[in-house]
């Protein structure tokens, strides 16, 4: 029999309940449907009693100094998140105070772009009237050039005709009669020349 | 030597073997036809001046060319020069021989150039006419250059008498 038992017995001896039903060998009952009989009710009180002090003497100061880690614990996490959260609220200033300033710094090239852009068009835009000038210029000139010179060719080629022309004429035209007054006309020429000198 | 001292040595060499020979006149006028025929004719010059032929075979050229045509002086000269490998500067030396024998004979050289060949009797007139126009005692040289095409051009020193029909068509294509 278990110490349980035997305390249970003697509380039931000193305690009797009114509703008692004698003891069996399965122990007291009663017909209350929630509380023991009186022999189990006080010995299991003391005997939680004795238990809960105990646990509270000896466990006590484990579970409160448990607790206390526990705390602490959950405190530095606490502050950690704030941190944390400071942190956080920090860097997303900056950032959102880098992305102003990447912001600015976009409309800042896009602008320089633009005007760069700007005066790129402009300057093609100059180039370019300058260089259709100019083509026009030399355009125009080689047109005039071409037109001097088929004029000039054209002349040419009539010069050349017209002398190859006068060639073969005179070639033709020069028989032996005419050879010899060309010769004798030079010799009567020269003869009645005097002082001819270099 | 400089090319001018050795065009003038070998006219001196050839002027005075000329007259040696006694021959000096007909030698000076058989050199001055044949260096105007080498002027006048691309094939006799590149056979005399070409590297590649011996010059036994372009002395014997010049022996054939001018064989029974001209005296023996004048092949005899013509062939040393061409031998001696001076072919290029036989009208440079001709011209400075007949230079040298009509300085010695106090004449004064005329070239006279015409389509078709003169006559002796226009060749008298002409030189009593060149004389008269230029007051100096003239040695006539006559030369046939179809090149002129009529008419007569003559050259006495510097003095040049231009009545060609080439000049008078020059002068009518440039107006042109």
């Amino acid at each position: 029999m278990s110490l349980f038992s035997v305390a249970t017995l003697a509380a039931g001896r000193v305690f009797p309940g009114a509703e008692e039903i004698p003891f069996d060998d399965k122990g007291y009952t009663t017909i209350n449907p929630i509380l023991p009989p009186l022999k189990e009710l006080i010995p299991g009180t003391m005997a939680s009693i004795i238990v809960f002090t105990l646990l509270a003497w000896k466990a006590g100061p484990i579970i409160r100094e448990s607790l206390r880690k526990r705390t602490a614990g959950i405190q530095k996490q606490l502050d950690d998140a704030t941190a944390a959260k400071a942190a956080a609220e920090t860097e997303a200033v900056r950032i959102r105070q880098a992305q102003g300033d990447i912001d600015a710094e976009r409309g800042r090239l896009y602008a320089e772009a633009d005007a760069q852009a700007e005066a790129l068009l402009a300057d093609g835009r100059v180039r370019l009237a300058a260089e259709v000038a100019e083509l026009e210029a030399r355009a125009d000139a080689d047109i005039a050039s071409a037109a001097g010179r088929s004029s000039d060719e054209l002349r040419s080629e009539i010069a050349k005709h017209s002398g190859s022309a006068v060639d073969a004429i005179v070639r033709d035209t020069l028989d032996d009669a005419a050879q010899q007054e060309l010769i004798e006309n030079f010799i009567a020429r020269v003869g009645a020349s005097q002082g001819v000198t270099s | 030597m400089s090319g001018d001292a050795m065009i003038e040595g070998y006219a001196r060499a050839l002027f005075e073997v000329a007259r040696a020979e006694g021959t000096l006149d007909e030698v000076e006028d058989e050199l001055f036809r044949f260096a105007r025929s080498y002027e006048s004719s691309d094939a006799l010059r590149n056979a005399l001046t070409d590297e590649h032929i011996p010059a036994e075979k372009r002395q014997a050229i010049v022996e054939d060319l001018l064989g029974g045509k001209t005296t023996t002086t004048t092949i005899q000269l013509v062939s040393m020069v061409v031998g001696s490998g001076r072919s290029r500067d036989i009208p440079a030396i001709v011209d400075s021989l007949v230079a040298r024998a009509s300085s010695a004979k106090q004449l004064d050289v005329a070239e006279v150039r015409t389509a078709v060949a003169l006559t002796d009797d226009q060749q008298a007139r002409l030189k009593a006419a060149l004389e008269n126009a230029t007051g100096k005692s003239i040695n006539l040289k006559t030369v046939v250059d179809p090149s002129v095409v009529g008419g007569v051009v003559a050259t006495i020193g510097d003095t040049v008498i231009d009545d060609t029909v080439r000049t008078r068509i020059e002068q009518l294509k440039s107006r042109l």
